[in-house]
């Protein structure tokens, strides 16, 4: 969970960000080149979850095996929930949600990361 | 007709600055209620009070994103009273959180004035409020 897997996802997710917030710099709607990269990010996070859930029923170790999955699906699903409530608005704003859902990926994966670790809280 | 009847009232809250706004408190609903929704199933009995809290907080946030969100009249005032709600909770939770330490050993998002959650939980309601007077 901690492996190179997870920063890739972290990269990306911030590379994505960055892009988003030119766009809304620059008072641009998001295309479709956006919208196919972030599909890729969202096809890594759908890989994610298989892979946490593999790497969980397949370990022993004690953690928050609920709050764990919990994590790894709110990871996957923040980015279309964004999408979708940003389409309706076509300003600058719209653009800043779907910003602030790539940003708040990489904290969604050191959440899910600290779970698999740390011991409950 | 039903064009004109929906520009003569207040702005909806729920667009421009009100698509982030709705959007953030959506998160703070989502991350309560997930959070409380599986502390009162595994461990319940290990922190009622602070896990009833959450669930109870979770609540409100999500009343303040859907009445934010459909912006009628109705909804105003509906999301008026959830964000007075928070942030009365936000204070009374934060501030005993620090009085009495010890009170609250179990995190909940009020905890501490929102301290986990970047201090968010204590920004929202003011932000929210501005924003329902801003749009009136």
């Amino acid at each position: 969970m901690t492996g190179s897997y997870a920063t890739a996802i972290t990269v990306i997710a911030l590379l994505l960000a960055v892009w988003t917030l030119v766009l809304v710099a620059m008072n641009r709607s998001p295309g479709l080149s956006l919208l196919a990269a972030g599909s890729v990010l969202e096809a890594l996070l759908v890989g994610f979850l298989i892979g946490g859930i593999v790497q969980m029923v397949g370990s022993d170790h004690h953690f928050a095996r609920a709050e764990f999955v919990g994590y790894l699906l709110a990871c996957l699903a923040i980015p279309p929930m964004a999408v979708v409530w940003a389409r309706e608005e076509k300003s600058r704003s719209g653009t800043l949600v779907i910003a602030l859902a790539f940003l708040l990926t990489p904290v969604m994966v050191l959440r899910v990361q600290q779970v698999w670790a740390g011991p409950l809280v | 007709m039903s064009d004109t009847v929906d520009r003569s009232g207040p702005a909806p809250t729920g667009q421009g600055f009100g698509r982030i706004l709705v959007a953030v408190y959506g998160l703070f609903a989502l991350a309560a209620t997930a959070r409380s929704g599986v502390q009162i199933a595994t461990k319940l009995s290990e922190a009622p009070l602070a896990y009833l809290l959450s669930a109870f907080a979770g609540i409100v946030y999500i009343v303040a994103t859907v009445s934010l969100a459909r912006g009628d009249v109705s909804s105003r005032r509906l999301a008026t009273m959830a964000i007075s709600v928070e942030l009365v909770g936000v204070l009374v939770v934060g501030g005993a959180s620090r009085l009495f330490p010890d009170s609250f050993p179990h995190a909940t998002v009020w905890t501490g004035f929102g301290s986990g959650y970047g201090f968010v939980p204590l920004v929202l309601p003011f932000v929210g409020l501005w924003w329902l007077r801003h749009t009136r």
